[in-house]
């Protein structure tokens, strides 16, 4: 694969008889891009007026003008395969389903649900929680249209590699426009699929203005300029890939590109980006007054509108008559005006309903959660023992003694002894060999086994398909699981610190958190994002940041933060199980830290907090490695001031076990909640809101059980040292811990 | 032909009532027996039933006034008839003594205000008001809400415990019906007659704008609206969507509370245990937790001697509690209005102390000294019944039954309820009938009937190793013994030396009524009872 650019305006589009005469296509089929053109056109044009008349509400980016793009672009694929869409959408979704529409009624309903939809009705495509910018029917290929520009190509990667790992021999068309080629998920997007080897075709519908910049200059004096060339196409020599450039008003031309680039996709799998030039009738949005560009050039793109375009070659090739175009025009019209009808008719979504469908509902087994209960107590005994025969035990090297005591935890408790590091690596192994769809991707995750070893030995096992060093592209990593996770793989990303998770953040939100409830409930995104954070390696701010706060602030997110070797492993085993998206968070001080772990398969359900030492004087709470500042903590004032605290381990942040939190305090009435992020809306003060908001049995409330104002203890509010003093300084420490709970007392 | 309904009289000591629910309105068509009014007298809330078949016309009363017996209530008529009210018929008792204002509002018609109207309930809801549980009663503290918005309540079901100068006391429905609104919180002090709850068939909507009316009624602040009251019309509940509610009443001037801080904790324990976070002293001078209420329990279930005095500490601003303060205006009260004189006298108790010890080893209930005090007053009291007068105008008024007061102290303050019928009880009974009283006051489960009448009080301090004292006549008795410790003495006998046991009996005696030499021979009497205790064994 190497870089070409072609254009193809520079040769004549061939004849729709020639391609009927190949058999490309049928005469219907053109007649039919025809009515699809016209569809999408007076959907455009009655949500203009509705718009107008206050009847739709929202944003709504229309996309008259462009019409040739979609509907030529999906003339040129077949069922099964899989399109990415943006926030000028209307015409994508129309195409392709009326592609899958088999009869005049599935084709009315198609149109009505998407009338629905923009109106914001429980009848649309997406039960009127997407609206215009996400509308999508994910069930039929579509993997939804996104509101951030540029934020769709990724996921496009990752479901073009989903097609090519399943070899299902599915192509993905991912469309954009010129704005998006300069954003970096775009860049990071491209690069990827192209190191990948995917199945993808990058449409970029060049409509020349990014909202109202110009993508390469304009006359109006005063515009704006948003690149340094003129075609987008030809930033595809950065990727060394093959690029296109055609007449985006032509659906014929339109078609000949995309079909030409398709059959390259699935007979090498490789990708191919088409520059379509084209035009929007409307502004940006219903608000835009279009002051960027000029009336003469609006004028001249309006002569070679897609519907002038395409009848004048039906005429002029004698494949319809002029009655026949009226007849299909007015038929169009009729469709969009009863589908403005059933929108109008149908029911609001009911409020009630308001938080239905954000998660995949799940649930565990009653003897998942009791074997948890018991499994968890052992590990912390043997855990116990385990380090007590460390000091007792002889042995010429410190490894003769730990495989001694390791041999005696494991005739006596029946348990292994494993680093946390190790027992992340197990999880990811046993769940890739019980499900192939589960695959890995990352930086460094390959032969160098992850940045802190939590990937070693998986590629040897598994091979370069299913464990993927990455390029460094945050986004692109996290966009392309999404991706790949709507298209029926579950991948686990790896990215290296939680303290990137900004830079993929659009993704992880407004992708793959947000999808299924955008959808409607239709999409599933089975994924899970291991990360690790936390102080405790002096390497400063940009690299130990604990950032839990922020993602539990995302609906439609679970959040995990291990503190054992024990609970990494059934953790990360269920949270790869899972249907919903999982941030798996390890600490970076842990991954050498040892720990008892069942010899057998187990998960460890998620939501599900564990009472780590038992007290009635003051309840900790906490997760990842500030339990075991806790449990320290608490040995100390239990042998030293006779206090007896109970420390609870969260493990899982989001979904948050509220009611072992208040159950605990409702016996001790206190409340010392310890975490290593930043202060300030943390998740201490959420333990909190949430205890405040728990009703016990008898009416009363988490609040009615405190005797004393909760104290909640976290990170200093700087940006972490990098030097040790201070490092320890920034974070609850156990002499703090002890301190804490002494005033309280 | 019209008709009016007059305050009957209810009971035999009937003087008085006070209207706490009007039942009807004007239109009604009622029938005879049908019941047209709740009407609390010093004794009970009872009904006023309608005397004939008919039609409201016109309601002369409203909720919460207190009128003589006789007074005309409302006025029946036929369905169309035209009733003209100009004023109250004066064919009532001069001496009758009524509020000043009884007279001005009887005369009007009480009408609904024309600005209610957008706020008119349904026909079956009624609004629960504090009752007046007793004749000094004037507020109330709300300590416990037994019903949730929603719940079905039957006629007498308990609404809630209320907590009086006096004691506790339960609230009780008036009616079958739906909660459809809870109008004050736990721990709120409620004058008599502020709107509690409001009732309605469960299918009744009460508008929203009623209830808000009604909470402004109260005495609650318009921003304290208890969050319950809208827990049915949530989004309703902005006080200042409220165009017509009617003026706030003129209330009992209410003290201002000192605020208590305690955690929701202490509170919780403190409401399971009974204590009142009043007389808990935080340890750490800041806030009542749940350690010092469980102290305060602990040293409330000891024994009452000795007192605890240990919580204060000096120059410590201590919170008058409801108790003492009623306790202080009554001793003051009896201080400037009860003309005392005081009598001492010295009992030999040695054979009392024996005979006390021997029946106390078989005695199912032990005997305590003041169970045969009680007693020995009761056999005095046959014999000279003026010691249970009281002046009433131009008589002296003999008590009907022997009732004797009994000073307890508890955790909250001094509490003396009445140990009832005491000239037709044994010792055994009366020590039967103390016992279950003082558990009663100790854990704050006195009745009302508990606190009312008696003639003389009895109040033991020998406990402490006082020998004799002066105590106060509790207004509405005539006298009170105030009993020292026994002591070991030395008395000449025959001219012998023996050691008997004496201990010193103080009277103070209201001179209104009983002149020196009467309570002089009865407190002689008395002595000699409890010299010779056997005949208190009869």
């Amino acid at each position: 694969m190497a870089f070409s650019l072609e254009d193809r305006r520079e040769k004549p589009t061939p004849k729709i008889n020639d391609l009927i005469r190949q058999k490309l296509i049928t005469k219907e089929q053109a007649l039919d891009w025809l009515r699809s053109i016209y569809e999408i056109r007076f959907f455009e044009d009655k949500v203009y007026d509705l718009l107008g008349q206050n009847i739709i509400k929202g944003a709504s980016h229309l996309y008259a003008g462009q019409e040739a793009v979609a509907v030529g672009a999906c003339a040129a694929i077949t069922k099964g395969d899989v399109i990415g869409s943006t926030h000028r959408g209307h015409g994508h979704c129309g195409a392709i389903g009326n592609k899958y529409a088999q009869t005049e009624d599935e084709r009315q309903m198609h149109w009505n649900r998407m009338m629905a939809e923009l109106m914001g009705k429980e009848t649309g495509y997406c039960k009127g929680r997407g609206g215009s910018m996400h509308i999508a029917d994910v069930k039929h290929g579509n993997l939804g249209s996104t509101g951030i520009v540029g934020g769709n190509i990724p996921p496009a990667v990752g479901a073009a590699y989903a097609e090519k790992y399943k070899k299902s021999g599915a192509v993905v068309l991912s469309f954009f426009g010129d704005g998006a080629t300069n954003t970096g998920a775009f860049h990071e997007a491209m690069n990827m699929a192209s190191v990948l080897d995917v199945p993808l075709v990058a449409i970029i519908e060049n409509n020349l203005y990014g909202m109202s910049v110009p993508f390469s200059g304009s006359p109006v004096e005063g515009a704006g300029c948003a690149a340094n060339i003129e075609n987008a196409a030809e930033r595809a020599a950065a990727y060394g890939v093959p690029a296109m450039i055609v007449d985006g008003q032509d659906a014929v031309a339109v078609f000949l590109a995309v079909n030409d680039a398709v059959e390259h996709a699935r007979a090498h799998n490789e990708m191919t980006i088409i520059e379509c030039k084209t035009y929007r009738w409307y502004g940006h949005s219903r608000s835009d007054p279009r002051v960027y560009r000029t009336k003469e050039e609006e004028k001249a793109w309006k002569e070679r509108d897609p519907i002038v375009v395409l009848s004048n070659k039906l005429l002029d090739e004698k494949l319809a008559s002029q009655e026949e175009l009226d007849a299909i025009r007015a038929r169009a019209e009729k469709t969009i005006e009863q589908a403005t009808q059933f929108a109008m008719d149908s029911p609001w979504p009911r409020p009630e309903e308001l938080s239905k469908d954000v998660y995949v509902e799940e649930s565990y087994p009653a003897d998942v959660l009791a074997k948890d209960k018991d499994n968890a107590k052992k590990a912390m005994v043997a855990t116990r023992a385990y380090e007590s025969l460390l000091k007792t035990l002889e042995g010429k090297t410190k490894k003769e003694i730990a495989d001694k005591a390791k041999e005696r935890i494991k005739s006596e408790y029946g348990m292994t002894v494993l680093a946390m590091k190790d027992a992340i690596v197990q999880a990811q192994a046993e769940e890739m060999r019980r499900d192939p769809n589960v695959y890995i991707e990352g930086e460094d995750v390959g032969i160098y086994g992850g940045a802190y070893g939590a990937t070693k030995g998986l590629l040897e096992e598994f091979g370069k398909e299913r464990v993927i060093d990455t390029p460094i592209s945050e986004a692109a990593i996290v966009g392309a699981a999404v991706g790949a996770a709507l298209r029926g793989l579950r991948p686990i990303a790896e990215i290296m610190y939680v303290d990137f998770m900004p830079i993929c953040l659009d993704q992880l939100m407004h992708n793959g958190a947000f999808n299924r409830y955008m959808f409607g409930g239709h999409a599933n995104v089975p994924m899970v994002v291991r990360t690790e954070g936390g102080v405790g390696r002096c390497i400063a701010a940009h690299h130990s940041k604990s950032l839990e706060p922020w993602l539990v602030n995302v609906p439609g997110l679970s959040v995990v933060m291990p503190s054992t070797p024990y609970d990494a492993k059934g953790l990360l085993k269920a949270a790869i199980r899972s249907d919903n998206p999982v941030v798996f968070i390890e600490h970076k001080a842990t991954y050498g830290q040892m720990g008892a772990a069942p010899l057998d398969d187990y998960i460890i359900p998620l939501g599900a907090a564990d009472v780590k030492r038992e007290g009635s004087d003051v309840t900790l709470v906490s997760y990842s490695r500030q339990v075991m500042f806790c449990l320290a903590a608490a040995e100390e004032l239990a042998a030293q001031h006779g206090i007896n605290a109970e420390v609870i381990d969260l493990r899982t942040i989001k979904p948050m076990d509220i009611k072992t939190v208040a159950e605990s305090v409702r016996k001790t009435g206190r409340l010392v909640t310890v975490a290593e992020s930043f202060c300030m809306c943390g998740t201490g003060p959420e333990i909190v809101r949430q205890l405040f908001g728990y009703t016990f049995e008898n009416g009363r409330t988490g609040f009615d059980y405190l005797d004393a104002a909760p104290v909640m203890m976290a990170a200093a509010d700087v940006p972490p040292p990098m030097s040790e003093p201070l490092e320890n300084a920034s974070i609850p420490t156990p002499d703090k811990i002890v301190a804490a709970v002494r005033a309280l007392l | 032909m019209a008709r009016e309904v007059k305050l009957p009289k209810l009971g035999q000591t009937m003087e008085e009532g006070t209207i706490v629910n009007t039942l009807v309105k004007i239109g009604d068509k009622v029938s005879r027996g049908d019941v047209l009014f709740e009407v609390e007298t010093d004794k009970a809330t009872l009904e006023v039933e309608s005397p004939a078949d008919g039609f409201v016309k016109a309601i002369l009363v409203e909720n919460g006034e207190t009128l003589p017996v006789n007074t005309p209530i409302l006025i029946l008529g036929e369905e169309n008839e035209t009733v003209e009210i100009e004023t109250r018929p004066s064919g009532k008792p001069a001496a009758a003594p009524a509020k000043p204002d009884a007279g001005k509002s009887a005369a009007k018609v009480h009408t609904p205000p024309p600005s209610e109207a957008a706020e008119t309930p349904g026909p079956t809801t009624r609004v629960v008001r504090m009752p007046k549980l007793g004749q000094t009663m004037e507020e109330g503290t709300i300590v416990t809400i037994l019903v949730q918005v929603g719940d079905e309540v039957k006629k007498s079901d308990v609404l809630f415990e209320v907590e009086t100068d006096k004691a506790t006391l339960e609230v009780e429905s008036p009616a079958d019906g739906c909660v459809k609104a809870i109008l004050i919180d736990v721990g709120q002090t409620v004058p008599v007659n502020e709107p509690l709850l409001v009732l309605a068939d469960r299918d009744e909507q009460v508008p929203q704008r009623f209830i808000t009316a009604l909470v402004h009624e109260g005495t609650a602040p318009a921003e304290t609206v208890p969050e319950h009251v809208t827990a049915e019309e949530h989004a309703a509940a902005a006080p200042e969507t409220m165009p017509s509610s009617p003026p706030p009443k003129p209330t009992a001037p209410m003290e201002p509370a000192e605020r208590l801080f305690a955690t929701p904790r202490a509170k919780l324990i403190a409401q399971e245990l009974g204590i009142d976070l009043r007389g808990v002293t935080p340890a750490n001078a800041i806030r009542i937790v749940e350690a010092d209420v469980r102290r305060a329990a602990q040293s409330a279930q000891k024994a009452a001697p000795p007192v605890t005095a240990a919580q204060y500490t000096l120059g410590q601003k201590i919170p008058l509690n409801r108790l003492q303060r009623i306790v202080a205006e009554k001793m003051l009260w009896s201080k400037q209005n009860i003309p005392c004189f005081y009598l001492n006298i010295r009992a030999d108790v040695t054979e009392l102390v024996a005979l006390r010890a021997k029946l106390n080893k078989t005695a199912p209930v032990k005997l305590s000294f003041n169970d045969f005090i009680l007693r020995a007053l009761a056999i005095g009291m046959q014999h000279y019944p003026i010691m249970t007068g009281q002046l009433d105008g131009d008589f002296i008024r003999l008590a009907a039954s022997l009732d004797f007061g009994l000073a307890i102290s508890t955790e909250q303050g001094l509490v003396a309820p009445i140990v009832r019928n005491c000239g037709t009880k044994s010792v055994y009974d009366i020590a039967a009938y103390c016992k279950e009283l003082i558990e009663r006051t100790r854990s704050g489960k006195l009745s009302l009937d508990d606190l009312e009448g008696g003639c003389i009080t009895v109040s033991n301090l020998g406990g402490f190793g006082i020998e004799s004292f002066i105590p106060i006549v509790v207004p509405g008795q005539t006298s009170i013994l105030g009993v020292g410790a026994i002591i070991d003495t030395v008395v000449p006998s025959d001219g012998n030396l023996l050691v008997r046991k004496l201990m010193t009996l103080t009277l103070s005696v209201n001179h209104k009524v009983v002149n020196g030499a009467e309570a002089a021979q009865f407190l002689d009497f008395v002595k000699k009872q409890l010299e010779h205790p056997d005949t208190l064994l009869d």
